[in-house]
């Protein structure tokens, strides 16, 4: 078994358990995370997260990082209970590098996803109790075809590959909406936009959803709290920091009246 | 027979002649630490002897292919079980040692109806800092130690004191560039593959001699010379595959493992090595 290098039934083996229903939490506050987008733009692709999580009314936490890394080419960004999520990431991260060093090869793309699914498909059961669900976007470096991929699930595990962009979370209906609007008549496609303007389109866009949405954090400049934005290119994932988010935000997206 | 405890003692010590013979053809292995982390490097026949088990831990092995297996994947699970249930920084060379090889290896030697594991093996653990870099290493009878600086894995312990006498002779490299590790660790490597050659033809000559009889030899005939060295190297990587493995302290994201391509490797090579090789 150890042999082919699946780590997630090496756990099971050891009488890990992952997706357990609770009964007795129907009904109760559960915290969730809300906005998040993956965009292709002209070197690959980005992923975005505002940082709010909430209960119910609650603002449980406004630094909250929805957009993981799980290896050097792939990011999860999450929407939903962030304990599952944040153990699917453990799980997923391990998974990936259990299976490199015991099979002395990258899993493949295809491999990956499939991983996605799987643990997504484990956890219906505590999806569907209300304690557990997660609708997550998997965006990667496919090294074989060489291009950057976006793919967005249900809390079932089916997966889609999205052609341009995806969104998950509460504030997404909002601005699902203004990415087909940008996409299609906006100056120019999104695929086609430079780093910084994909950039500046994405503080765009989750100001826009946390305008409408209270389970979204915005920018929130008196306190320097900016989204999550990484960027998948060939060479790897590269956080953009803080400083640029915050000059590109204050030159392209406020708007002094 | 065996339950008289004379005769374990005898089969245990046959068995000890038996691996310490199985080791002579392998390839020693050198692992140092330099300015920019560790680098570990070795001359293989086709199946790779240095492996990544974690983050920061990088394995080296000489002896059967099928038992270096068998111990690699036991502490690649250990090790990704630990890091998944604590965290990665529980994760430590010493406890994998210690815990992890150490015992099944010793029990493996001394229960003498079954098989040895034909291994000896060497995990370099890169700190935090540089002064917490540490090297561990096992021979085959589960004994184990720890060194800082640098480690190498050679057949017998006469070999591995050549090493070890070499480097003493050396400018101290702790903060060497990568190019400098590389020729220093073929160097080494070097040594103990010539000492190695020296005690296996010995051996042939008078085939029944103790062992204590090579390792006299060996630690008292002086050392080579760099050039001797290099062209021993030379030699030897025209037939077989050179393999160089780092630990890089400031590489990207948390695993600093990474195999060096053979077209950086042989970027790095001093002159005398590369020069007749490229092709």
């Amino acid at each position: 078994m150890g042999m082919q290098g699946d780590f997630f039934q090496l756990l099971k083996e050891q009488g890990y358990q992952f997706g357990n229903p609770v009964a007795a939490a129907a009904g109760m506050d559960v915290p969730t995370a809300t906005t998040i987008l993956a965009l292709k733009y002209r070197d690959g692709v980005l992923v975005a997260g505002d940082r709010r999580a909430t209960a119910g009314n609650m603002v449980m936490y406004d630094r909250t990082d929805k957009v993981l890394e799980i290896d050097r080419h792939s990011v999860m960004a999450i929407a939903g209970v962030p304990a599952t999520a944040y153990e699917m990431v453990r799980v997923l991260e391990h998974s990936f590098k259990y299976y490199r060093r015991t099979q002395l090869q990258e899993l493949s793309f295809e491999g990956k996803l499939r991983a996605v699914s799987k643990l997504l498909k484990e956890n219906v059961p505590a999806a569907l109790a209300g304690t557990g669900a997660v609708v997550p976007v998997f965006a990667g470096y496919d090294r074989e075809q060489e291009s950057a991929k976006i793919y967005f699930y249900d809390i079932l595990g089916a997966e889609f590959e999205a052609v341009e962009y995806a969104v998950s979370g509460s504030g997404s209906p909002t601005i699902r909406g203004i990415l087909h609007y940008v996409n299609t008549w906006g100056p120019q496609p999104l695929a086609t936009l430079p780093e910084e303007q994909a950039t500046v389109q994405a503080l765009r866009l989750l100001s826009s959803a946390a305008e409408f949405d209270s389970a979204t954090g915005g920018v929130n400049r008196e306190l320097n709290l900016y989204p999550v934005v990484k960027l998948i290119k060939a060479a790897g994932v590269q956080t953009i920091p803080d400083a640029v988010l915050k000059r590109l935000y204050e030159r392209e997206v406020v708007r002094e009246r | 027979m065996y339950e008289e405890p004379y005769r374990w003692i005898e089969a245990v010590g046959n068995r000890r002649q038996y691996l310490d013979e199985q080791f002579t053809k392998g390839s020693p292995v050198v692992a140092l630490a330099y300015a920019d982390g560790i680098l570990m490097l070795t001359v293989s026949r086709g199946t790779p002897k240095l492996y990544e088990i974690y983050d920061r831990i990088a394995l080296g092995g000489m002896g059967h292919p099928a038992d270096l297996e068998k111990l690699r994947f036991s502490l690649l699970e250990m090790a990704h079980v630990e890091g998944f249930n604590r965290s990665p920084s529980d994760v430590t060379g010493a406890r994998l040692m210690k815990y992890g090889l150490a015992p099944v290896i010793k029990q493996a030697f001394e229960e003498i109806y079954k098989a040895p594991f034909i291994a000896k093996i060497l995990l370099a653990e890169l700190g935090v800092k540089p002064e917490r870099d540490l090297f561990l290493s096992i021979n085959y009878d589960g004994n184990f130690e720890e060194s800082r600086g640098w480690a190498a894995l050679g057949a017998t312990s006469s070999v591995q004191g050549r090493m070890r006498r070499y480097v003493e002779s050396q400018p101290p490299f702790a903060q060497a560039s990568l190019a400098q590790a590389v020729e220093l660790a073929l160097c080494i490597w070097a040594v103990g593959s010539l000492a190695q050659t020296a005690s296996e033809s010995s051996t042939a000559e008078s085939s029944s001699t103790q062992v204590s009889d090579d390792k006299a030899q060996g630690d008292d005939s002086c050392l080579p010379d760099r050039a001797a060295l290099l062209t021993h190297v030379r030699h030897t990587v025209a037939e077989k595959s050179l393999e160089c493995v780092l630990l890089e302290r400031r590489g990207p994201g948390s695993t600093k493992y990474r195999a060096l391509r053979p077209d950086e490797l042989g970027g790095l090579l001093p002159p005398a090595v590369s020069s007749p090789a490229v092709t």
